[in-house]
């Protein structure tokens, strides 16, 4: 009966969809998450808005790297007619995890001025399907995910700033003027989200 | 153990301590890190002026850490590097050798290595340059290593690489760069006999579906692997591995990276599948790159990519096999039984013009049972068992089901179980050749039929499964139908039934032709106990044995004795509950199975390998 058993499994299992998370063109999944410094969140609220998610870990090299390179402050200011909002999915088992003042604290030391939000219990993270910190999203004003990848076509960060490929700004400059961005998608790099 | 693991230790801590080589010949110096060291090694003491030249990054990780594959999986990054002087190495390609999975929490995959992994460089020094004396090679690297945290890294590793007019292999590096080109995997055409392929089903409800075939090689068990590069289009899920005839198939689920947006008729894909053994026993893993259909209207794909085009002649050709081999199946012994059995009471119940319908009924129940069939197979090919015609053999359980149906076929026409299957009643008795009797005997022929493995089968039920269910249900009609072929015959011409012999007297010969007609369908049953020799263990084979012939002792004991009506219903329970015994036998007693015939066949394989002459 082992067999099946197993069968029976492995029926079950293929019916569970193999993947979670969203693609480009998906309506983004809600959220009610709280900021580091105690501000709810609700992505319904935001509709007609571009909004833009940054999966973020400050213990994670790769996404501090930005921090240090102002990448995604100097981002945020530049397209300053869209809601920018960091999104902490590490679990509080992890040796990563900041609690939100430790975490408010380091923002503010890094110029870190726009929100990053609470997810501990991983939910929002994986309903975006994210995977790496840093992994960014664009949703675009009507609520759907314009665009699903990384922040620029340079993992170790070798390039000039100026000679990289930011993908999210020009997702952004195609949002702007109305058109889709290209590529919508790109392989997230960075550290993998500590779920 | 604690002794070596301290030997390795204190060995492991002196070679930190000496001096670091001199970053010249073959090989850089180390730059260490708590989770890794890496260094540039070439194949060369003393390089060719021009041609080839073999280099490897040498990454030797802390226990735990990994770096990565081309594609890094959820996380992380490759290793990146660029090589000075450019304008005598040109541009070096790195190559990858087969990563393995690491599992991430979050249900995250990495693809990567761990322990000792050298990333093989080839590059061209150009002809057309003044080469010096010696090439100070110096190579940029950024690279991330990962535990659960990560970590990255960015060295300038340099190396003085001597050139001359008599080249000479450098005695260190050059088997370590050796046995790294050996464990790259190969393509097909470097790996005689092997052939690989790959459709993308997008037409199914649960989501694409990416099937990867490898023909000519067999799995290592729990080893083999498939790695996908990453994809513009697709993300790949957790594949499923199943052992086909002459080979494996991978099945992976894909998502579309964007539901806005069509997916393109054929989409590059690239993989990699590792652990693979191969006809002459040598261990490879393998790579390939296609552009793969993608099926997107119902009915799902060709199943598998080696495999002949679906075109309208081959689709009439196979199902042309699939009616001859269904007709074939008419003359298998327990199959034949029953028929000779039905044609018999059809025969004597001629005068009442009912033959028609008898037969319309046979056919009916043929058929009808031919889809339940294909529907099972249908679930199983899904599953990921094992399914096509003679896979009901290799299934234990099956089997032994089969033979039950066998031996009470058996019991029947010896008259001693009452089931009411192709009854040969007294002459003249009322309802003997009711629809419902004959309905009854075509379902039961289907399973009886399953137990042979007509060869002519395998192909027809192979394509359909590849191809959806719509193709299944018209395949095993037309199987039914051929096996149905004598009943439809008798539909269209119900005078044929008078070449039937018929006794002249009532009853006549026919009892002991019916009896004789039993051994028939004993001989099935046999066949199925034989086959199942090869499933279950000896014991289990002979416990089902006795199952079934308790099921004969309580059959004949109910035909004999059996004259009160409890005494009769507590006998037919103790009968079904033998064939669930011996079914219970046949899962309790399952052999692993064993590895396919073709792999104890030694057949010399040639293997052109990539390697680069690297003796000097």
């Amino acid at each position: 009966m082992r067999r099946t058993l197993l069968t029976l499994a492995v029926l079950s299992l293929a019916a569970v969809p193999a993947f979670a998370g969203s693609a480009v063109g998906d309506t983004a999944p809600t959220f009610k998450l709280t900021s580091m410094d105690g501000k709810a969140y609700n992505l319904a609220d935001l509709k007609g808005k571009t909004v833009v998610l940054e999966w973020a870990n400050p213990n994670c090299p790769v996404s501090s790297r930005h921090t240090r390179e102002k990448t995604m402050i100097e981002l945020s200011k530049q397209y300053g007619e869209v809601v920018w909002l960091g999104v902490n999915s590490t679990n509080p088992n992890s040796g990563d995890y900041l609690k939100p003042a430790e975490e408010l604290a380091w923002n503010q030391k890094n110029g870190i001025n726009y929100p990053v939000l609470a997810d501990p219990t991983g939910a929002t993270g994986h309903a975006y399907g994210a995977r790496t910190t840093p992994h960014m999203f664009i949703i675009d004003k009507d609520g759907k995910i314009a665009y699903n990848g990384a922040i620029d076509d340079d993992p170790p960060g070798r390039k000039a700033k100026a000679e990289r490929v930011s993908y999210v700004g020009h997702g952004l400059d195609a949002e702007k003027a109305g058109k889709s961005p290209d590529p919508a998608s790109t392989h997230p790099y960075g550290c993998s989200v500590k779920y | 153990m604690a002794t070596s693991r301290i030997a390795l230790f204190s060995a492991a801590v002196l070679l930190m301590l000496l001096p670091s080589r001199p970053a010249s010949g073959a090989a850089s110096a180390w730059s260490v890190n708590s989770q890794s060291q890496v260094r540039l090694i070439t194949a060369w003491k003393v390089a060719p002026r021009q041609g080839e030249l073999w280099m490897g990054l040498q990454f030797r990780l802390s226990p735990g850490w990994h770096v990565y594959w081309k594609n890094s999986g959820d996380a992380g990054f490759p290793p990146s590097v660029t090589f000075q002087p450019a304008d005598v190495l040109g541009r070096p390609e790195l190559l990858w050798p087969t990563p393995r999975r690491f599992d991430l929490p979050g249900g995250l995959v990495a693809f990567g290595y761990e322990g000792e992994a050298i990333y093989p460089v080839h590059a061209q020094i150009q002809a057309a340059s003044a080469a010096p004396e010696t090439l100070k090679i110096t190579a940029n690297l950024d690279y991330l290593v990962c535990q659960v945290d990560c970590v990255p890294f960015r060295y300038t590793l340099t190396l003085d690489q001597p050139l001359g007019e008599a080249p000479e292999s450098d005695p260190d590096s050059t088997p370590l760069l050796q046995a790294a080109l050996d464990h790259l995997p190969r393509t097909t055409a470097e790996v005689a006999g092997v052939t690989t392929g790959a459709v993308l089903d997008a037409s199914r409800p649960d989501g694409p579906d990416l099937e990867i075939r490898v023909l000519g090689a067999r799995a290592e068990a729990g080893r083999t692997d498939v790695f996908l590069e990453t994809n513009d289009a697709l993300d790949a899920g957790r594949p499923r591995m199943k052992v086909a005839a002459d080979g494996v198939v991978f099945h992976v689920p894909m998502k579309p990276r964007q539901t806005n947006k069509a997916l393109p008729a054929r989409a590059p894909i690239a993989w990699t599948v590792s652990n693979l053994v191969a006809k002459d026993g040598r261990s490879f893993s393998l790579e390939a790159r296609r552009d793969v259909e993608v099926w997107t209207r119902a009915g799902g794909p060709p199943s598998g990519a080696p495999q002949p085009a679906a075109t309208p002649g081959r689709l009439a050709r196979l199902l042309l096999a699939a009616f001859l081999g269904g007709a074939l199946l008419n003359l298998m012994p327990p199959v034949l039984a029953l028929l000779l059995a039905e044609l018999l009471v059809l025969r004597a119940g001629e005068g009442s013009g009912r033959v028609r319908e008898g037969a319309a009924a046979a056919t009916t129940g043929i058929v009808g049972a031919a889809w339940v069939v294909a529907a099972l197979a249908l679930l199983a090919h899904r599953a990921g068992l094992p399914a096509g015609w003679g896979a009901q053999l290799q299934e234990p359980v099956l089997a032994t089901l089969l033979a039950v149906v066998a031996a009470l076929l058996t019991l029947n026409l010896w008259g001693v179980a009452e089931v009411p299957l192709a009854p040969l009643a007294p002459a003249g008795a009322a309802g003997s050749s009711g629809t419902g009797r004959h309905l009854l005997a075509g379902l039961f022929a289907t399973p009886l039929a399953l137990a042979w493995p007509v060869p002519l089968l395998q192909e027809p039920l192979g394509y359909a499964l590849g191809r959806g269910p719509a193709t299944v249900a018209a395949v095993f009609a037309v199987v039914g139908f051929g096996l149905a072929l004598p009943y439809l015959l008798l539909a269209a011409a119900p005078a044929l039934v008078r070449f039937v012999p018929a006794p002249r007297l009532p009853g006549g010969w026919l009892p002991r032709l019916r009896e004789g007609l039993g051994f028939l369908a004993g001989a099935g049953a046999f066949w199925v106990l034989y086959a199942l020799s090869h499933q279950v263990s000896p014991e289990g084979l002979a416990g089902i044995e006795l199952a079934l012939l308790a099921m004969a002792l309580l059959a004949w004991l109910r035909h004999r004795e059996g004259s009160g009506r409890a005494f009769r219903a507590v006998l037919a329970v103790g009968l079904l509950a033998c064939a669930a015994g011996a079914l219970w036998l046949a899962e309790e007693n399952r052999l692993a199975p064993r590895p396919a015939a073709t792999v104890l066949r030694t057949q010399r394989t040639q293997t052109t390998t990539t390697n680069p002459d690297l003796g000097g």
